[in-house]
C-alpha cells in the first residue's frame, strides 16, 4: 500500500516539474495557473461535496457503524453471525457469502464497537447475545473471535425506520413523513401558484397599466420589501388569531392557512415579472385589441405563455422559499398533522439527537426532492440569482 | 409609452383605474393585511406587557419600558454580542471565499458548469438537513472534525458544539502554548465579548453558513465579473500590467457594484439567522454562547410567550440592522465606482 502511494507521489511531482519546465520555456504561465486553478477547484468542490456523500453513506450504515470512532468510510451496516451452540465454526473463506450462511445465527456484538474487524478476528473470546436480545446480561455468551462472520451491506431499512418513526414516537397520532410531506407539498404548490396568481395580475398593472397612484403604490410595494421578517412574526400571528372571528370561525391557525396566506403575495415576483413584462412589445396588444380581446383574456392567453422562463424562475423561488421555511411553520403549528417537512425534521432531530443512521435517512428524504428538482431546472436557479445582483 | 390610447370620456378614466385597482387588489390585500398593517400592529404591542394567552382586557399599555428592560437585560446583551461576532465573521470569510471561487470559475477553464453545480448545490439543499448533517460532523465523539482533528493530524480533540470559549481566545491560548509564554495548564481570558471572538459552537455554525452560502454568492460575483469588458484587461496588458495589477486596478474598482451589493445582503442575512442555531443548538448553546438575536426572539416571545417584550426586541432588530446598513452606505457608498 505505502509502496503505490509513493510511486503516485513521484509521478506527481514529475509531472509538475515538466509542467514547470515547459512555461519557463515557453515563457507562459498560463497553464499552470489554470492547473493550480484546477487544484484550487477541485478541492473545493469536494469541500462541498463531501457532507452528501457523508449524509448518504451513514444512512446505510447500521447504529454501530454511524456511531463510532474512528468512522467508517462505506455505506454499508454491519451483520454478524456465529454458528449455533454445538455446531463447529465453518471454514474460514475470507468475505463471507451471504448465501452460504446456512445455519448460522445472527448476533449482536456486546463488545465494544470501536474495535477493528481484524482486531475482533483475532482474539480469543468475544462476548455476543443474539441480535434481538442484545441488552439482556442473561442473554449473552462467547464465541472465539475467528468463528464469527461479518455480512455488510447497506441498510435500507433505516429509510423504512426513519420515515415511520414518528409514529412511534406518538401512538394517539401516529403521524409519519408520509404526512409531513403532504403538508409540505400542498403548502408549496398552493403558496406558488397563489402567488405567481396575485403577482402576476399586479406585474401587469404596473407594468401596462396607466392610472392614478401608480408610481406612489408601486413605492409603497417597493418599501414593503425593507420590512424584515422578523418583525413580522409576532403580529402576523396574533392577527392569524383574531381572524377566525371575522372569517365566520374558519380555523387560521395550526392549519393550512396560517402557513400559506401571509406568503400570497411576493413583491420580488412582482419585480421580477414587472421587468419581464415591460419586455413585451405593445404591438401585440394593439393586434389583440383588433381581434377583439379584452385585457383579461390578452394577459392570460398571450402575456402569461411569453413570460414562461420568468414564471418558473419566480416559480422556482417562491416554491423553494415556502419548502425550506422553518421559523414560520414552527410558529403557527403545534398538532403533529400540521408539521411541515422541515418541521417534522427538527422534530425528529431533537428527539434523536444520537441515532445518526436514523437521522441522516431523514435528512437524505427531505433533501432528495429539492436536489431533483435543482437538476433539473438548474438554468432557471442560476439565472435568477445572477439577474438579482445586476440592478 | 402608454399601451392603449387616450380617450376623451371621464368615465373610461374612472373605468381604467378602477380595472388597475382591481388588479393589483389581490396583491395589495395581501401586503396590506400582512406585511403593512404588522409593523403597525407589532410597534403597538411592543408598548405594552401583552404576554401570550391575555385577552385585550389584560394588555396594560407599558409605554417604553420594554425598551428599558432590554438595555439592561444581560441575556440581551449577550445575544447581541453573539449576533455581532457572527456578522463579523461570517461576512468577511464568505464574501472572501465566493470571491476566490468566481474568480477561479472566471479563467474559463473546462468543465466550469460542472463547478458551478458542485459549489451552488450546498445553497439549495434545505437549511435544517445541511445544519443536521454539520451537526454530526461537529459531534464531539463520532464526528468527522475531531476524527481528522485527533487521529489524523494529532491535534486533540475539541468539544465543538459544546465548547463556550471564544475562538481568539483559544487561538491565543493555543499560541501562547507553543511559543511558551502561556504556562502549560493556564488559559487567557479575554473579558470583552469580541476581543473573545464567537465561541467555538458559534464558529462552527459560522462554518455551517459560509459553507452553504459561498455558492449563492459566488453565482452573484460571477455574473459580476463577466459584466466586465474584456478590453480593459486587453488594454492594460498591452500597457504592461501583470495580472496583479491588473485584479487591483481594474477587477476590484470594476467590481464594486456588485461586491457593495454582496457585503450589504448577507451582512442584513446573517444579522437574521436563526436555522442553523435552533438545529445544531437547540437550547441556545453553551452559556447561551449561540443565541443569537432572532433565537433569542423566538425563545421570548413563543416560548415564554412575553409577547410586548419580543416585540420591542424585533423593532431593536430592526433598528439595528437600518442602522448597520445606513452606516455601511455611507462609509462604503463613496467607494463604489460606476461606470
Amino acid at each position: 500500500m505505502k509502496t503505490s502511494l509513493l510511486a503516485i507521489l513521484l509521478a506527481y511531482a514529475v509531472l509538475w516539474l515538466w509542467l514547470l519546465a515547459r512555461a519557463r520555456r515557453r515563457r507562459s504561465w498560463r497553464t499552470v495557473g489554470h492547473c493550480l486553478a484546477y487544484h484550487g477547484l477541485v478541492i473545493g468542490a469536494a469541500v462541498m461535496i463531501l457532507p452528501f456523500y457523508w449524509m448518504v453513506a451513514t444512512s446505510l450504515k447500521d447504529f454501530q457503524g454511524a456511531n463510532q470512532s474512528p468512522p467508517t468510510w462505506l455505506p454499508l451496516g454491519a451483520h454478524y453471525f456465529v454458528p449455533p451452540p454445538g455446531a463447529s465454526a465453518p471454514a474460514d473463506k475470507g468475505a463471507s457469502d451471504p448465501d452460504d450462511l446456512g445455519n448460522l445465527v445472527e448476533v449482536g456484538l456486546v463488545q465494544d464497537a470501536s474495535k477493528l474487524w481484524r482486531e475482533t478476528r483475532r482474539k480469543q473470546e468475544i462476548l455476543v447475545a443474539p441480535i434481538d436480545r442484545l441488552n439482556e446480561p442473561s442473554a449473552r455468551y462467547s464465541v472465539p473471535g475467528s468463528a464469527i462472520r461479518r455480512v455488510r451491506r447497506p441498510e435500507w431499512r433505516n429509510y423504512v425506520e426513519a420515515w415511520n418513526a414518528p409514529a412511534k414516537g406518538n401512538p394517539l397520532r401516529p403521524v409519519t413523513f408520509t404526512r409531513y410531506f403532504q403538508v409540505s407539498i400542498v403548502t408549496a404548490v398552493v403558496t406558488t401558484f397563489g402567488t405567481l396568481l396575485t403577482s402576476i395580475l399586479a406585474a401587469y398593472a404596473f407594468a401596462k397599466m396607466e392610472f392614478r397612484g401608480k408610481n406612489v403604490l408601486f413605492y409603497l410595494v417597493l418599501a414593503t420589501m425593507m420590512v424584515p421578517g422578523q418583525a413580522l412574526l409576532i403580529p402576523d400571528f396574533l392577527i392569524l388569531a383574531r381572524l377566525p372571528d371575522f372569517t365566520f370561525g374558519m380555523r387560521w391557525l395550526d392549519n393550512y392557512p396560517a402557513l400559506i396566506a401571509p406568503w400570497l403575495a411576493s413583491v420580488f415576483s412582482i419585480f421580477l415579472l414587472r421587468q419581464f413584462f415591460y419586455g413585451i412589445p405593445d404591438d401585440l396588444w394593439d393586434a389583440a385589441q383588433i381581434d377583439g380581446a379584452g385585457r383579461f383574456r390578452y394577459l392570460w392567453q398571450v402575456v402569461v405563455p411569453l413570460s414562461k422562463p420568468a414564471l418558473i424562475t419566480a416559480g422556482i423561488f417562491i416554491f423553494l422559499g415556502e419548502w425550506n421555511s422553518l421559523l414560520w411553520p414552527l410558529i403557527v403549528t403545534t398538532s403533529p398533522e400540521m408539521r411541515t417537512l422541515m418541521v417534522g425534521l427538527q422534530t425528529f432531530n431533537e428527539e434523536l439527537r444520537g441515532d445518526f443512521n436514523l437521522l441522516m435517512a431523514a435528512s437524505t428524504i427531505a433533501v432528495a426532492p429539492v436536489v431533483v428538482l435543482f437538476f433539473i431546472l438548474q438554468r432557471f436557479f442560476i439565472e435568477g440569482i445572477a439577474r438579482t445582483g445586476i440592478k | 409609452m402608454t399601451p392603449f390610447p387616450r380617450s376623451s370620456s371621464p368615465w373610461r378614466a374612472i373605468a381604467r383605474n378602477i380595472e388597475a385597482y382591481a388588479y393589483l387588489a389581490p396583491a395589495a390585500v395581501i401586503l396590506a393585511v400582512f406585511w403593512v398593517f404588522p409593523v403597525l400592529l407589532s410597534l403597538f404591542v411592543s408598548f405594552t406587557n401583552w404576554h401570550g394567552g391575555d385577552t385585550l382586557g389584560d394588555v396594560k399599555w407599558v409605554g417604553l419600558e420594554n425598551y428599558g428592560m432590554a438595555l439592561q437585560d444581560p441575556r440581551f446583551f449577550k445575544t447581541l454580542w453573539n449576533t455581532v461576532n457572527y456578522v463579523l465573521w461570517s461576512v468577511p470569510i464568505t464574501i472572501a471565499t465566493s470571491l476566490a471561487v468566481a474568480l477561479l470559475l472566471n479563467l474559463r477553464i473546462r468543465g466550469v458548469s460542472l463547478f458551478r453545480t458542485a459549489f451552488f448545490l450546498p445553497y439549495v439543499t434545505t437549511w435544517v438537513a445541511i445544519s443536521i448533517v454539520w451537526s454530526y460532523f461537529f459531534q464531539q465523539n463520532f464526528g468527522l472534525a475531531n476524527y481528522v482533528l485527533d487521529d489524523v493530524l494529532g491535534l486533540g480533540r475539541l468539544k465543538w458544539l459544546n465548547e463556550s470559549r471564544g475562538v481568539v481566545e483559544m487561538a491565543a491560548t493555543g499560541l501562547g502554548h507553543a511559543l511558551g509564554f502561556v504556562p502549560a495548564r493556564e488559559a487567557l481570558r479575554f473579558e470583552n465579548p469580541l476581543l473573545q471572538g464567537p465561541s467555538l459552537a458559534l464558529f462552527a455554525i459560522i462554518l455551517t453558513s459560509v459553507w452553504r452560502d459561498v455558492g449563492y454568492f459566488m453565482i452573484i460575483f460571477l455574473a459580476g465579473l463577466q459584466g466586465i469588458d474584456r478590453s480593459y484587461y486587453e488594454a492594460a496588458s498591452i500597457d504592461g500590467a501583470g495580472p496583479w495589477k491588473r485584479f487591483w486596478s481594474i477587477t476590484i474598482p470594476l467590481l464594486s457594484p456588485v461586491t457593495f451589493f454582496v457585503f450589504i445582503i448577507a451582512m442584513i442575512g446573517a444579522f437574521k439567522v436563526f436555522v442553523p442555531v435552533l438545529v445544531m443548538t437547540p437550547e441556545g448553546g453553551p452559556s447561551k454562547s449561540t443565541s443569537t438575536l432572532v433565537y433569542f426572539l423566538y425563545e421570548e416571545g413563543f416560548q415564554a410567550w412575553r409577547l410586548g417584550y419580543a416585540s420591542a426586541i424585533a423593532y431593536l432588530l430592526f433598528v439595528i440592522i437600518l442602522a448597520m446598513t445606513l452606516l455601511q452606505n455611507r462609509v462604503f457608498g463613496r467607494r463604489v465606482f460606476y461606470q
